[in-house]
Parts: C-alpha cells; sequence; structure tokens
C-alpha cells in the first residue's frame, strides 16, 4: 500500500468539494493516484472513520469540512482525530 | 548460550565508544589548573569555547564505562514522556490520519489510555490539540505535530536543562561525598549515602 491515507486526502480534496457536496469517485481515485480501488477504499474507511470523508451507498466520496479544516492546519507528521 | 543471553549479555557490555573527531558533539575543558569548567557543545563550535580568555581544550579521552543512551528511557527520564505516548508517535508517524481508536487497536490499548496520553504528549508540548468544525455539528478534537523546528529546538534546550540538573546532582554528590570522607576521615561512606543523597 504506497499511496498514503494522507495523499488520498490531498487528492479528494482537490477532487471534491465540502460546501458544495461536489463528490468523486473511489475508480477516479485510485486513477488519479495510480493505485487500485482497494487499496484506496482501505484509506477512505479510515478517513472516514475519522469523520474527514463522507462515503454514499452509490460509491461516491467526497471530503468533508473537517478534512477540509485538517488540511488546513498544514501538519503532516503526526495526526490523530478523536471524535467521540 | 541461547541468542537471548547473548543479547543481553551484549547489551550490558555495550558502552559509548567517545569519539572525539566524530563531529557529533565536543566535549571542552579549561586549562587553567585551579578551574574546573567543563562544557558540551552540539554542532559547531564557532566562535570556539573558552574559558578565561583563553580557548578551552578538548577532551579527547574518555576513563569511565558510559552506557549509550535510549531514546525512550531518555524521552521518560528528561520529559516523563511514558514508553506508551512514544509507541502513539511512531505508530501514527507516516500513517495518519489515524483514529484514537484505530491507535487503541494497533496498540492493544484502551481507548481512554490513548486519550490520556494524547493529552499528556500536549502538556509536554509535544504536540498540540486543535478543534476542528464537525458537519452535523459540534467539534472533532484532532491531535497534531507542531512545528518541527519548533520541535527540534524545545526538546534540545529542555534536554540541556535536564542535562544541566543532572550534572549539578552529580557535582552536587561528588562535593558532598568529598566533604564527608573529610569530616569522617576512619569511616567508610555509608551504604545508604546515595540512596539518602536527595534529602541531604
Amino acid at each position: 500500500m504506497s499511496v498514503t491515507r494522507r495523499a488520498v486526502l490531498e487528492q479528494l480534496a482537490t477532487a471534491s468539494d465540502a460546501d458544495q457536496r461536489e463528490t468523486t469517485t473511489t475508480a477516479a481515485l485510485a486513477a488519479m493516484l495510480e493505485t487500485n480501488e482497494g487499496t484506496i477504499e482501505s484509506h477512505l474507511n479510515g478517513l472516514a472513520a475519522c469523520e474527514l470523508v463522507r462515503t454514499y451507498p452509490d460509491g461516491r466520496v467526497r471530503i468533508t469540512i473537517t478534512g477540509e479544516e485538517l488540511l488546513a492546519l498544514d501538519t503532516d507528521e503526526i495526526v490523530i482525530v478523536d471524535s467521540n | 548460550m541461547s541468542d537471548r543471553s547473548t543479547t543481553q549479555s551484549d547489551d550490558e557490555s555495550a558502552e559509548v565508544q567517545y569519539d572525539p573527531n566524530s563531529g557529533r558533539y565536543d566535549i571542552y575543558e579549561c586549562t587553567v589548573s585551579d578551574c574546573d569548567n567543563v562544557v558540551l557543545v552540539v554542532g559547531n563550535d564557532d566562535p570556539p569555547m573558552s574559558c578565561h580568555d583563553e580557548p578551552m581544550e578538548r577532551v579527547t579521552e574518555l576513563d569511565m564505562s558510559v552506557k549509550p543512551p535510549d531514546v525512550r528511557q531518555v524521552l521518560l527520564q528528561a520529559f516523563g514522556l511514558p514508553k506508551a505516548g512514544l509507541d502513539i508517535c511512531l505508530c501514527v508517524i507516516g500513517e495518519g490520519p489515524l483514529s484514537a481508536n484505530e491507535v487503541a487497536e494497533q496498540l492493544g490499548y484502551d481507548r481512554s489510555t490513548v486519550t490520556r496520553y494524547l493529552n499528556k504528549l500536549v502538556e509536554l508540548g509535544l504536540l498540540r490539540r486543535s478543534e476542528l468544525n464537525r458537519e452535523g455539528g459540534g467539534v472533532v478534537k484532532v491531535y497534531h505535530s507542531v512545528d518541527l523546528e519548533r520541535m527540534r529546538r524545545e526538546t534540545l534546550i529542555g534536554f540541556y536543562v535536564w542535562a544541566g540538573e543532572a550534572a549539578s546532582l552529580i557535582e552536587d554528590a561528588n562535593l558532598t561525598k568529598q566533604d564527608y570522607l573529610e569530616a569522617n576521615p576512619d569511616q567508610e561512606l555509608p551504604d545508604v549515602f546515595w540512596e539518602n543523597f536527595n534529602e541531604k
């Protein structure tokens, strides 16, 4: 799994929008990051558990406001999300 | 002898091979005979260390056996960072963002333990806590690295403060021992001396 979870989030930020509710798909993300859909799905599940992305039953996905705010923190080494 | 015992034996016999030419750090001492000033320099020595208006002399030999430091022990001793705190940082570096639940599962800790140590890391200044807006309302807590340059500076200075305190402690202990032996020339140093030193 050479693509990092953060790279998936960053790519999703360019391909979707929280305010406009613009979405993309797992397949599109996989193509953009040149990896397989299974890798992307695994990362998206983790990001969804952090409330950083929203996934829909039909396969669409988008970044959340929380995800956009996280990227704006401009920190990349250690990030732990405590959403409880 | 098993592999395990061999490893333990190696660990026990390991000691720092002080290399004054390594450039990692230098130790200097004052050349004036009644001055006991000894300094540690990490990084470059520009301008050169001086004492009594004279350049200090680089220490080139180490007579005592010094054990190599273990980063976990150093962080625990100097900053009170327990192993669990370091485990959490190491677990997340390069893998995040992770949820606190994922960290707990990966390390085999209770969820509450992870939260407790995350807050400890914030207290120590090694992590920062931010609150992000949740789409459905409310906030989501995020624990994240502080600026790496700042962390590097703060941990180095913090460690120097600890090292200075440790050096003072050793010096005080040596002076107290010297005073005791001078006042009690016919007596051995009591076995409890070191244990009781802090209370003296």
